[in-house]
């Protein structure tokens, strides 16, 4: 080691508690960088490999009826490389021990095991036998939350008959990565399950022989042919066969719901990391300007001696760069921890065969290489200062610092009340623009990183009350295998301990405007309904249009509508034909996308007297009653699905409760970082620079903490600035993120409660106390006869 | 026994461009420095004598005429030239010794040794200014005139042929000064070092083999002293 590294060594140890706050920002900076990159980079690696192993389809055609031989035709469309008919029905499980009927999605899988699209991984038991008819393989995790296991029995519903089946593996496939069962926006292991049958036995159990009611297909890659220009060629293809939808992968809901939120962590990966790294930019500037200041005489000394500039540049440089590398180290390391932690979280969202924290080094590298690079970025000014210096300038004592006026003093009747204290610290913040300006950015994206954190967490708990609270107000919603007449429903008031029911009628369409078009549903509501509610943004009930549509937001921006203009509607079903509607009102909703109207207006729309698809209900709280129901639920043949609403907002808030906390304390320790490395160096800062001027108010008879109450001045001064330019920031930002992650799956909600600024200043507040205590120690410990007679 | 020239100044202007004003801190400026002369360079504060140092040092640039290092010429060479230069040919003393506060004297004296060719062995460097007992101590931990030696073996130990000391004394109380001054005058004679000196007292002049004066950045008399005195026997 070279003495000047011996130096450096020294230099580095003396400093070692500024260095390591301000590390620390640089620290959090990477780590988000390397936590989000590389759950990204888990998630996207578990991602491919599953969807390759399951030979994952690229679209997927739902129709009423068609027969397989029917089929054919989709395959030899150009881009195609394979398709697979199969059969799906949703239906509903009886498990002794459940006292609910659970939902079911029944999907055919061919008799002997085989390399088919979709393809599905047993994790239990084993692939269909040779001799049986009515087996089963269960998805795992239903069959884990019911404790099923290869060898059990399982009732379920099939076409209006009771069938027993017999467990002989649990399986999981790419398609329920998000296992969403129709209707719910949380995975709900417990009351959806996936259940896979022999291809022959459902053909039989459905009238089924030889017949198909959806396709699955995979595309050859890089097909220049896009696969939606495909997929209406396979509508037109099989325009008899009655197709209700077409899904290109891109659509199909659990892959969405994957997509997205790899996407949003990759659009975290890059943000976060630049907020805080450009903090810690700017903090290393300040500190190296002023190391440079004070190193004056040595540079000139050591260029006296012989040395090149560049080798006294490095000499500075490796000051910078060692802050930068102890945190980039350090930040790797807790990126990867917290890579743990989130792909941990995430495998209770994701079922995936593997999906393991992975180290990247290439990730790594790039975190080491971005750390540098902020660090060199921060350390160029002042140290660029070096290289100007010439060796015979550096040796005459350093030209005065500006003084004379500054502007504020303009102000004149505001400067003459200000006591002398408060004069200094208006000058001194005044003099070293630089420092000044990087404290009160720093303090701003403390304040923004808070604000917009605090912000998105209320809009977590309003989106869920929003949702449960206030739209769907219902405690179980059934939903029909068909379309029902009226007699459904007053069928459904009589079932024990309903309180009250109301009917829905979900019609699945596609709407046109202009060019414009997208694939959606109406929602057909009573006109008094009180169990579902639409609601504007302020939460306010709307009107029930009785002819036209209360479309949702998102759709509107989507297809380019106002309140007074007409869309293009042709339901999926029924008679298929276009109708002209009017959009009569806005409403507001954060998840999913649900359009209104009045039941009866619908029913004539698909050609119906008065047609229901499902049922709310509102049910007494007594547990027996509430038992007497379910008894009465699992008998139905005619239900397809039950979905019970409170088990699934609970599940909702033990899962957001917990993610929040956890949230809001990494949150709040990144931004006390921000701030307490930033205070800590410009005040430090400030006061080696004024090391004269403070032992000349020593011996003036100062005590320390007056000289401390300077500083602290000054420090919430740039707090208080930076946190009043911060709120907006950290508001237009969640605004911004708002926008960018909204989908027709989600929208996230631009909530403003005055907690969220009150709670942001306080802990302003209290980040900058923290790190003046630090000072303050300083203020102690300083000798200040020594600064007296130095000659600096 | 005057030996061959080594530097040779002439009409050397520099002139310090302050915002508007011009400030000329050596106008016309010509002279020798001869191999293995103590040169002593008196005149009043702001006379000029850093200026004409810092240009033979290499620090500084001219603004205008020439100087030649026995027979290149200083004025035209480039920086990494003059780095080249510094690092090897000349050794600086400092009227505020310029240590790193943080390392060691030892460590101070490898500053230069780490970068020089032929460097002398540290200790033996420490040694020549009697500096035994005080190696491992700290800038602060010594008093000035050691500090000044530790400045002195730092420049010595890059085995420079010319010593350029800028007020070595000037910081020292009498003794010590006057310890330092032997040692200089030490240097010249048992290691044929050539040394230039600069001082605003002009009672040092009495060392010297040479004395030249300025007054106001220029030369106003070259003077050969025949009977120099030893250091012992000067006051001021
Ligand atoms: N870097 C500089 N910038 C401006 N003026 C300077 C600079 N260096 C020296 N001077 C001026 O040049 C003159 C000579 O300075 P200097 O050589 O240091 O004198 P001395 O060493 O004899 O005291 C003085 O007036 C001084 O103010
Ligand atoms: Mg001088």
């Amino acid at each position: 080691m070279s003495v000047l590294d011996r130096k450096l060594r020294r230099e580095l140890f003396a400093h070692v508690w500024l260095l390591a706050a301000i590390a620390g920002i640089v620290l959090v900076g990477v780590a988000c960088f390397v936590a989000m990159g590389t759950a990204y980079n888990n998630l996207t690696r578990a991602k491919t490999d599953y969807y390759r192993q399951c030979r994952m389809a690229d679209f997927s055609i739902e129709l009423k009826k068609a027969p397989r031989v029917d089929l054919r035709a989709v395959a030899e469309l150009p881009g195609v490389t394979e398709i697979r008919p199969r059969i799906q029905f949703y239906a509903t499980v009886d498990l002794e021990a459940a006292p609910e009927p659970l939902n079911a999605l029944v999907l055919s899988m061919p008799d002997r095991r085989e390399a088919v699209i979709n393809d599905i991984v047993l994790r239990r038991g084993a692939y269909f036998s040779p001799g049986r008819g009515n087996e089963v393989i269960v998805n795992e995790a239903f069959a884990e939350a019911h404790g099923l296991a290869p060898g059990d029995w399982v009732k379920l519903l099939l076409n209006n008959r009771s069938q027993e089946l017999y467990v002989v593996g649990t399986a999981i496939s790419a398609e329920f990565v998000y296992m969403l069962s129709p209707g719910t926006i949380m995975p709900d292991a417990e009351h959806f399950g996936v259940f896979f049958l022999k291809e022959s036995y459902a053909e039989d159990v459905f009238d089924f022989d030889g017949a198909a009611n959806q396709v699955l297909g995979r595309l050859a890659p890089g097909t220049a042919v896009s696969t939606e220009e495909i997929l209406d060629r396979a509508e037109l293809l099989l325009a008899d066969c009655g197709v209700f939808t077409t899904t290109p992968l891109a659509d199909q809901l659990s892959n969405k719901y994957l997509s997205e939120e790899i996407e949003g962590l990759q659009t975290f990966a890059v943000f976060m990391p630049v907020v805080f790294l450009t903090v810690a930019a700017l903090v290393l500037n300040v500190l190296l300007t002023r190391l440079a200041e004070q190193q004056r005489t040595i540079v000139g000394t050591l260029k006296a001696l012989g040395y090149s500039d560049w080798q006294v540049f490095l000499h500075f440089l490796k000051f910078g760069l060692a802050v930068g590398l102890a945190g980039g180290l350090a930040g790797c390391g807790l990126g990867y921890l917290l890579a743990e932690w989130m792909t941990w979280v995430y495998r209770f969202f994701f079922v995936f065969p593997a999906l393991e924290n992975h180290f990247y080094p290439g990730r790594m590298l790039a975190a080491l290489a971005i750390s540098l690079g902020c660090a060199l970025l921060g350390s160029l000014r002042g140290t660029r200062a070096v290289l100007r210096l010439q060796p015979a300038e550096a040796m005459r004592p350093a030209p005065p610092k500006r003084g004379g006026r500054i502007l504020l003093e303009q102000v004149a009747f505001f400067w003459r009340r200000l006591g002398v204290g408060w004069r200094m610290v208006f000058r001194s913040l005044a003099r070293s623009r630089v420092r000044s300006i990087a404290g009160v950015f720093a303090a701003a994206m403390g304040a923004a990183v808070m604000t917009s954190g605090f912000m998105m967490v209320e809009a977590t708990y309003f989106l869920v009350d929003f949702q449960f609270k206030w739209l769907v107000r219902s405690d179980i919603e059934l939903t029909f295998k068909d379309e029902r007449g009226p007699d459904a429903l007053l069928e459904a008031a009589r079932l024990p301990a309903v309180a009250r029911a109301e009917p829905l009628l979900n019609v699945a369409c596609t709407f046109e405007h202009g060019h414009l078009r997208h694939e959606g549903g109406i929602t057909g509501l009573a006109a008094d309904a009180a169990l579902t509610v639409p609601r504007d943004a302020h939460a306010r009930p709307i009107r029930i249009p009785t002819s036209g549509l209360a479309m949702t937001r998102i759709l509107a921006q989507i297809l380019d509508l106002e309140p007074g203009d007409r869309v293009t509607v042709r339901p999926t079903k029924g008679l298929r034909q276009p109708r002209q509607v009017p959009v009569v009102e806005i409403a507001d909703s954060y998840l999913g996308a649900a359009i209104y109207t009045d039941i009866e207006y619908l029913s004539r729309l698909i050609g119906e007297e008065y047609a229901l698809t499902g049922v709310q209900l509102k049910v007494e709280p007594d547990p027996a009653a509430r038992a007497e129901l379910n008894r009465h639920l699992k008998q139905l043949p005619a239900i397809q699905g039950v979905a019970d609403r409170r088990t699934m907002i609970q599940s909702l808030e033990d899962t957001i409760v917990l993610n929040m906390k956890v949230f809001i304390f990494v949150l709040v320790v990144f931004a006390g970082v921000i701030f307490f490395g930033s205070i800590l160096n410009s005040s430090l800062v400030s006061l080696a620079e004024r090391r004269r001027e403070v032992a000349t108010l020593r011996t003036l008879g100062y005590g320390p903490w007056q000289i401390g109450g300077l500083l602290l001045r000054e420090s919430l001064l740039l707090s208080f600035f930076g946190t009043l330019l911060g709120l907006p920031l950290g508001y237009y930002l969640t605004v911004a993120m708002a926008a960018s992650y909204e989908s027709e799956l989600m929208r996230f909600p631009v909530i403003l409660s005055a907690a969220t600024p009150a709670t942001t200043a306080l802990l302003a507040l209290a980040f900058t106390v923290t790190a003046y205590l630090f000072v303050q120690r300083s203020i102690h410990r300083m000798d200040w006869l020594a600064a007296l007679q130095a000659s600096e | 026994m005057k030996g061959q020239p080594i530097f040779r100044l002439e009409s050397v202007d520099r002139v310090f461009q302050m915002g508007e004003v011009a400030v000329r801190a050596i106008e016309g400026v010509s002279l020798e420095i001869f191999e293995g002369e103590l040169l002593v360079m008196v005149g009043p504060s702001g006379s000029g004598k850093s200026t004409i140092l810092n240009i033979i040092g290499g620090l500084d640039k001219a603004t205008a005429g020439r100087v030649f290092f026995g027979d290149r010429e200083l004025t035209s060479f480039t920086a990494a030239e003059l780095t080249r230069y510094r690092r090897d040919t000349v050794g600086f003393i400092f009227q505020f010794y310029n240590l790193v506060p943080n390392l060691t004297a030892r460590e101070n004296v490898m500053v230069s040794t780490e970068i020089s060719r032929q460097p002398m062995d540290v200790d033996e460097a420490l040694r020549l200014v009697q500096l035994e007992e005080r190696f491992d101590h700290f800038p602060s931990q010594m008093s000035g005139g050691e500090q000044q030696r530790v400045a002195i073996a730092r420049a010595l130990a890059k085995n420079p042929a010319i010593l350029l000391c800028d007020e070595p004394t000037g910081a020292l109380d009498f003794t010590t000064g006057k310890r330092v001054l032997r040692l200089l005058v030490d240097l010249k004679t048992r290691l044929g070092k050539t040394i230039v000196l600069i001082t605003h007292n002009g009672a040092i002049a009495q060392v010297a083999d040479r004395v030249i004066r300025l007054r106001s950045g220029q030369v106003v008399e070259v003077r050969e002293n025949a009977r120099p005195l030893p250091p012992e026997e000067v006051t001021w």
